[in-house]
Formats: C-alpha cells, structure tokens, sequence
C-alpha cells in the first residue's frame, strides 16, 4: 500500500468520500465528470486541503488523519503538475526547476546544474534561460514535469496534464509523458476528464461520480465492462442494467434482452454500438435473438461512421456507414428495427447498488 | 459605406462629449496652481532666501529639507517593515474581528493628520497613556524630537502603503504559492521568493505613495515634533514658518519640494506608476 486516500472530504453540500490507492511505479487515472471530486481528492493528497474523515498515507507514514495530525504540503515531499503549469513568472525556466531543490537547501550551483540535467532529458535544454511566457503550452508542460520531478518526490500527481494543451501538441506529448512517468518510479495519480489520457497514460482507472468511487479496473476492464452510464458514454458502449434469468434479461428501462451466458439476479449488459443492426421493417429469419423497435433521435459522424441515437426501450446507439444512412434513408424521427445477436453483448453480474445510474 | 467606429485605429477610444469638459477643467484646476506658483515665485531673490539661514530668521531650508528627506526614508522603511507584514495578515488570514481591525488600521487615512499628531502626543507625549511609562522607565522623551517626525509621518503615511499592498495580497495569484509549497518551499520561503516579487509593482507603487505622504507630513509633524529650527523643522514646517514672515519665503521654500516631486515622478512613473499598478 504505497501512497493512499482513505477518507472523505465535505464542501458544502458536496461529500467526497472515496478510498484510492496508488503502488509504486503504477499510474492511476481519477477519471470523473467536472465536480465528481477529482481536484478535491488531488489536492487532500498534495497537501493543500485536510480531510474531514479517514486518512492519507504515504508508505507508512499517515499524511492526514482527520482532526489528528496534517503534514503540510511543503514537507510531503509530492510532486504535482497542476492543469495551468503555475510556472513562477519571474524567474527563469531553469530556476523554475532548481526551486524545489534551493526550498531543500542544496546550493544554488548544484541544484542549476541538476535543474539543467532534468531540462535536457525533457528537451528543453534550449530553454533554460527563457521565462515561462516565452513557452509555448506543451513546452511549459514540460517545464512543470521536471520541475515536480526535479525534487525526487515520492509521489507524483497530476492534475489534467494535458487540457490545457491544443489537439496538436496534446498528441505529442501523450507519448512522452507516458514514458516519463514509466521512468519515474514512485506511485502516479492522474486526475483527468478524459478517457483518451486515462486509456492512453493509466495502469488502472478509477471512476469518481458525485463523490464516490462508480469503478475501479484495467483499461481494458473499464471499457469492456462499464458499470454505469457514465463510463460506458465515455468508452462508447450501450449500457443496460436489467434482472436476468437463465439467458433472458429483464431491462430496468423496459424491453428484453437475450444473452449467451446465463446470470440469475442483476445484471448489466454491454453493446458495442457497431455490434448492432438497423433495419428498415421488422427483420425475419434473422439469427440474431433481439429485434426490437425504435425512432432515429438524432445522426451525428463519428470517424467514417454514423453514429445514431435510437429510443427504444431500450435506447441504444448505433454505427453505421454513411452509404446505410442514404440507402435505408435514415432521419431524425424514422421508425427503425434494431437487431443484436446474443453473442455480440457482454453480462456481468451488477455489483450491489449498481444500477448504470443515469450519469450526472 | 463606412461608417465611423468609437475605436481608433491606435487603440484608444473617443471620449463621449460628457466626459471632455470636466476632464478638461480638471487639468487645469491640478495644473494651473502650480503654474501659478512657479510664475509668482521670486527668482531673483532666492539666493538671497537661501542663504538668510543664520541671521535673525527661524527657518534654515538646507537644513530642512534634509531633516524632510530623511526622516520620511526613515518612516518609509519602517512602514515596510511593519506595514508588508500587516497587509498580508489583512489580506489573507480570516478571524473575528478582522474587518474591525482593518478599519482601525486604515483610520488614518481618513483622520485629519492634526488630530492624528494629538492622539500620538497624547499617547507617547511624557504624561501620555504609554509615553509616561517610557519617560520613567527609561528616561525616553519623545515629543518634539526627531524620532516624533519619523513617528508622526509613519503614522500618517503607513496606511497608503498597507492598503496598497492589501489590495495586492488579495488578488494574488494563490496558485502559485501552493505550487511552492508543493515543490517544498516553507511558508516563509514562500513569501519571500513567490509572494513578494509577484506584488512588486505594487510594493513599490505603495512604497512611493508612502514616502511621498511622509516627506510632504505637516499636521501631525507640527503637533507632536514642533518646528524647531535646526532640530524638528521640517520641509513643510519651514515652509509654515516662512510663510508667518512672508508669502515670498514661503514661495521659495517650496520649490526645491516641488522640484523634487517632479524628480520622483520622473524616475517613476514608466517604471512602476503604470495604471493599474496600484490595486
């Protein structure tokens, strides 16, 4: 247990309450909607807030117990990146990085030269003499990398590295980042909103809704088997809770659905958006199990396909090339058939209280 | 067709017709009295003021001015030494009680400097509430030295600098100092290498606003320190005196102030009296 929150923290009405632990050597992604709590819990951990329950700990040293002792930011010895770099105006990029060491008393010669090491293994070496303003946005967010890094913290975190970036320098630096933070060997918290940086930099994503963990797993966990609404949005998946018997699931929304594996109890079942099948009247002879009947919501382009909303029950999403959308005339408000075989839709049991809650 | 736009090209706006004529008698209420200053004062008879110091009159303006010069460096460095501290206190710890402080503090401000230097004599004076203590504990007689002027101008000229740098304080960017606090930085360390070269304009925009309030002090100087020449006469207490004997002395007292306004706002004002340097 390397670097972990265990507590709650209130802001008014709004209750973070979470527990989220990070090994060393392993990123984890806080991945949440805009006031699920993810800055809260980053800036409880860094330092910068205390906890109002529960603890943070660092190895085996409590950072944070509620009401008992709080080691302030300044001696926790984490490094952070924060999402606008805060990059000190008036001094130059390399004192920016030496500041961590001088706060530590190491004299100034020394921690120039290994603020200028840290510079030249982010190139930025070129840099060093300029001030923040002359940096373009992904040269600065490199700048607040090796300046976290350069004080050999324990833990690292990261608060949306990479928003405040345009599309074109976020691509390149999401390699490098990652191998940054495969160099760095303590445990890594990122908090972020968007499941690309959580997909592409995360060993493990956390899911924080409202305050409180909706799901912890792989990459490939989170997106196969999204528990609610909100992850299975962001990972592109349809998402149905319903009451299974043997291999036919009740919807908690309405509707039917067959499956291949049998459950007993609540279930969720998952959709690949490009799994299903439209059609124009109601298909017979079809192989596939479910057949159910909707209306075009809305057509929007995804990639070099079309992403439909159809209303059920139930609702799903649906992929289809632009040729099927001219052929089968498909427009806001047509009644359409959905198909969907058995095998293309993944169950799991729902954990308790799970319910692939509507996202916030 | 084109039509006519507010914006010039060079950035400026053109000023709606309500606005131009009380900005311009404004100019010239500001301007005309210093013009008319420099247009009365007797040129060809200066040397002959100057150099009167040590007959008959009371006034030694050499010797004023200096007293005027240092003792307001005096009184400035002092404000900065208590009053940067104060302002941060003001502007970023919360407690009961705070707002009424903030007041009490600022008072001066608003006080006419006369009262200000009775409620310093009535305090510090040898029979006053803390003064008499000082007196017969330590033999110290404050009233009427120079350690009054410095202590008359400090009292009318720290709050300038304290709200200025309150103000400033306040609209920091936190940001930053939590940044430092993250890369290890104590909270000392913080205020010196973060804190305060963010609010450097201002420091230095409320450290000239102060200097310039304690060189010009009159009221509270003339209550509490007295103009005694070659002892307690200040700049603006000669210029007091001078003017009891005749306008003309008065006159020529005053422009080696003046020509030392014009020097501080000249070296100033593009380096640090920017608009919007004071918060």
């Amino acid at each position: 247990m390397s670097l972990r929150f265990a507590g709650a923290v209130r802001q008014g009405v709004f209750v973070l309450e979470a527990d989220v632990s990070v090994e060393p050597g392993e990123v984890v992604a806080l991945l949440g909607p805009n006031g699920a709590g993810k800055s809260t819990l980053l800036r409880a951990v860094a330092g910068l807030r205390g906890v109002d329950a529960g603890t943070v700990t660092l190895e085996q040293d409590v950072l944070d117990d509620a009401g008992g002792s709080f080691v302030p930011a300044e001696r926790r010895s984490i490094g952070v990146v924060f999402q606008d770099h805060r990059l000190f105006p008036h001094l130059r990029v390399v004192d920016n990085v030496a500041f961590g060491l001088r706060s530590k008393g190491i004299p100034r010669a020394t921690a120039r030269a290994r603020a200028q090491d840290w510079l030249d293994r982010l190139g930025l070496a070129d840099h060093a003499e300029k001030r923040p303003r002359e940096l373009s946005g992904g040269q600065a967010q490199r700048v607040a990398l090796a300046r976290a890094l350069a004080g050999s913290p324990r833990a690292l975190l990261l608060d949306e590295p990479l928003a405040a970036l345009d599309v074109q320098t976020r691509a390149a630096v999401q390699g490098e980042l990652r191998d940054h933070l495969d160099g760095f060997g303590g445990p890594t918290l990122l908090v972020t909103h968007d499941p690309i940086e959580a997909l592409l930099l995360a060993d493990r994503i956390v899911v924080l809704e409202g305050g409180r963990v909706a799901q912890a797993g792989t990459p490939a966990e989170i997106t196969s088997r999204p528990t609610t609404e909100y992850v299975a949005r962001l990972v592109g998946m349809n998402l149905y809770s319903g009451t299974a018997v043997g291999t036919t699931v009740a919807l908690d929304g309405g509707g039917m659905l067959s499956i291949a594996e049998q459950h007993y109890g609540p279930v969720l079942v998952a959709a690949r958006p490009s799994t299903l099948t439209v059609h124009t009247e109601q298909p017979h002879g079809s192989s596939a199990r479910n057949v159910w009947a909707g209306t075009v919501a809305s057509l929007a382009p995804l990639g070099d396909r079309i992403r439909l909303s159809v209303t059920g029950p139930p609702d799903a999403f649906v992929d289809v090339t632009a040729v099927a959308v001219a052929e089968l005339r498909l427009a806001p408000g047509r009644p359409v058939w959905l198909s969907a075989k058995a095998t293309e839709l993944v169950s799991y049991p729902a954990a308790a209280g799970d319910s692939a809650r509507p996202a916030p | 067709m084109r039509r006519r736009t507010a914006r010039r090209p060079d950035g400026g706006t053109r000023p709606p017709w309500l606005i131009v004529p009380p900005a311009l008698i404004g100019v010239v209420f500001i301007v005309l009295p210093t013009i008319g200053l420099l247009i009365r004062a007797p040129w060809s008879g200066l040397a002959r003021i100057y150099s009167r110091s040590d007959s008959s009159s009371q006034i030694d303006v050499g010797a004023a001015l200096s007293l005027s010069a240092i003792t307001s460096l005096i009184a400035t460095a002092g404000s900065l030494v208590l009053g940067v501290p104060l302002a941060w206190v003001l502007a970023r710890t919360r407690w009961p009680g705070l707002s009424v402080l903030r007041a009490a503090v600022t008072m001066p401000l608003i006080l006419p400097p006369v009262v200000g230097g009775l409620a310093l004599l009535l305090t510090l004076g040898t029979h006053g509430v803390v003064g008499q203590h000082l007196f017969g504990w330590f033999g110290w007689e404050i009233p009427f030295t120079r350690v009054a002027i410095v202590l008359a101008q400090m009292f009318v000229a720290m709050p300038f600098l304290v709200v200025t740098m309150e103000g400033a304080f306040r609209t920091g960017d936190r940001g930053l100092e939590e940044a430092a606090a993250t890369l290890g930085a104590s909270r000392s360390r913080t205020f010196t290498h973060v804190t305060l070269p963010l609010v450097l304009p201002s420091l230095a925009a409320g450290t000239v606003l102060c200097w310039a309030r304690a060189f010009g002090e009159f009221g509270a100087t003339m209550i509490f320190a007295g103009s005694v020449i070659h002892h307690t006469q200040t700049g603006s207490t000669a210029i007091w005196l001078g003017f009891q004997a005749s306008t003309e002395d008065a006159v020529a007292l005053s422009l080696p102030m003046m020509l030392i306004a014009v020097l501080v706002l000249a070296l100033l004002r593009d380096r640090w009296l920017r608009p919007g340097a004071v918060s």
